[in-house]
């Protein structure tokens, strides 16, 4: 039964981490703890302690990103607005881009590209953005995806040849679109979602029974999967069928291709989940996630008596037995080759980050 | 209280338009509740259980179809499981497919919100064998699904 090592970072005690981004080598991360800024952690010493505190956005940041390409970071919130922050290698400083989305609505949910030169934006005004920087103008320019969805983006994920977009939505329903962008991106077509490919053009839908949650794209792009809040994970290779892999747990929020045949899954049950691909279908493998081995104090019977006379409860273990305490939100790669990655992370509403070794 | 029934969002552009999965006319829908309804009766009065529980849970009307169809379709899923004995439950749920059981859980719930017309206590035994087999998924599924039955 495959399982995986954890390493449990608690960086937050009594709220959640709402979205978080590491650098490329790990060893910093950015994070929003359900609030209007966004914290730089730096590892020293062993420890965890804030190094910078990006602070322009007025409202809740709702999504942040951090490319592995280009070393800027991203950040979206509910004010309306995005900043891409550049670091300053003289200052030490993080130099910060207003993007004007021009959108009405919040943003949802952001990504970098695969490149590092566009990122999509997620927003509940049924859109999303499609951010690139403009040399000429000196300036990040927004273009809408938005002829095709019907309601708030709540997850996006880049294809791998950097110019399709996969977006889950509050509609229940999955997209694979095109964020093509005329001044930086070459003519290419795909051989799996359509051979032209302007801006917003609709490659694949595909309907679930619940808001999408999560979705991502294989390391070849030739697979794109989605968890929904119907607790089922679907995944597809073509434009017209999925297959739908119904769990007897409760809704995925996120998920990670951690190889072309495996995904890693990880919600409202706490625990990340395994699932492979068996010939044409997929299945759930089992939790990589058995639990901390509870040491038996000496005295534990004497603890219990103790417990039933002073709170009438007979077991008062009010603990998951799990690494994680509450749901996790998002987990996301933290070491090893797209196509077979060996460590991943997944941050939750309990405020702690774990490193899962597979 | 006539407003209550106007439709607001008739003309606007922004409303959303739900998916109508149905592809059945009410004509066909009704005529196949009523083919269930005589299929069930019969594999009951030979005391096929499992069967009559199977066929009973299989493409319900669900969604937009008429209130009066889903009721009687309710009606024979009922009588269905109320021919169960307790004892033979488990072995009843494991012949049914995944997607009849998640079906199962949505009438199991639909019988308990009506305890003065179903007898509750036998389903929550049922509640209780199906949850074992289909987790807490299934009732996730109930919740979310718009396709009520």
């Amino acid at each position: 039964m495959p399982t995986a090592t954890p390493d449990v970072h608690q960086i937050l005690w009594g709220v959640p981490v709402t979205c978080y981004a590491f650098n490329h080598d790990n060893t910093k991360v950015a994070v929003s703890a359900d609030s209007i800024d966004v914290q730089i952690w730096a590892r020293r010493n062993g420890a965890w302690e804030v190094e910078s505190v990006l602070s322009q956005h007025d409202k809740l940041v709702t999504g942040v990103d951090w490319s592995a390409a280009t070393n800027m970071i991203v950040s979206v919130s509910q004010d309306l607005n995005a900043y891409v922050w550049q670091h300053e290698l003289s200052t030490g400083n993080w130099k910060h881009a207003m993007v004007a989305l021009r959108t009405n609505r919040a943003a949802t949910c952001v990504k970098w590209s695969p490149l590092g030169n566009k990122f999509a934006a997620g927003t509940g005004a049924k859109s999303i953005c499609i951010c690139y920087y403009d040399e000429s103008q000196d300036l990040w320019k927004a273009s809408h995806n938005k002829k095709h969805i019907t309601s708030t983006v709540l997850s996006v994920d880049w294809h791998p040849d950097n110019v399709l977009i996969a977006c889950g939505a509050a509609d229940m329903k999955t997209r694979v679109l095109s964020a093509y962008i005329k001044s930086i991106d070459p003519k290419s077509g795909n051989p799996v979602w359509g051979d032209k490919l302007p801006l917003d053009q609709l490659c694949a839908e595909y309907k679930s029974n619940g808001w999408v949650h999560g979705v991502a794209f294989s390391p070849s792009g030739a697979s794109v999967a989605w968890v929904a809040h119907d607790s089922t994970l679907n995944v597809s290779t073509s434009k017209d069928s999925f297959v739908t892999v119904k769990t007897g747990n409760l809704p995925l929020l996120s998920l990670l291709f951690i190889s072309e045949d495996r995904i890693v899954a990880a919600g409202h049950d706490c625990v990340p989940y395994l699932f492979e691909r068996r010939a044409s279908s997929w299945e759930l493998v089992n939790k990589l996630d058995q639990g901390p081995k509870r040491s038996v104090a000496a005295n534990s019977a004497m603890l219990k008596f103790k417990q039933m006379d002073s709170r009438a409860q007979a077991n008062a273990d009010t603990e998951l037995n799990s690494y994680h305490q509450n749901t996790i939100t998002h987990i996301r790669p933290y070491a090893g080759a797209a196509t077979n990655i060996t460590h991943f992370v997944t941050g939750g509403v309990d405020g702690k980050l774990v490193v899962w070794e597979l | 209280m006539a407003f209550r029934k106007t439709n607001v969002e008739f003309d606007d552009e922004n409303a959303f338009h739900d998916d109508d999965g149905s592809a059945l006319s009410v004509a066909d829908l009704e005529a196949n509740v009523n083919a269930r309804g005589v299929d069930v009766r019969s594999l009951l009065q030979r005391g096929n259980i499992a069967a009559a529980v199977a066929k009973s849970v299989t493409d319900p009307p669900a969604g937009r179809a008429p209130s009066s169809l889903k009721d009687r379709n309710t009606q024979t899923v009922m009588e269905a499981l109320q021919a169960a004995k307790s004892a033979e439950i488990p072995a009843i749920v494991k012949t049914l497919t995944s997607d009849q059981l998640d079906v199962l859980m949505k009438y199991i719930y639909r019988g308990m919100a009506s305890p003065e017309t179903y007898n509750s206590s036998i389903l929550l035994t049922w509640h209780e064998k199906v949850l074992e087999v289909s987790g807490l998924g299934s009732v996730v599924r109930v919740l979310t699904d718009r396709n009520v039955v």
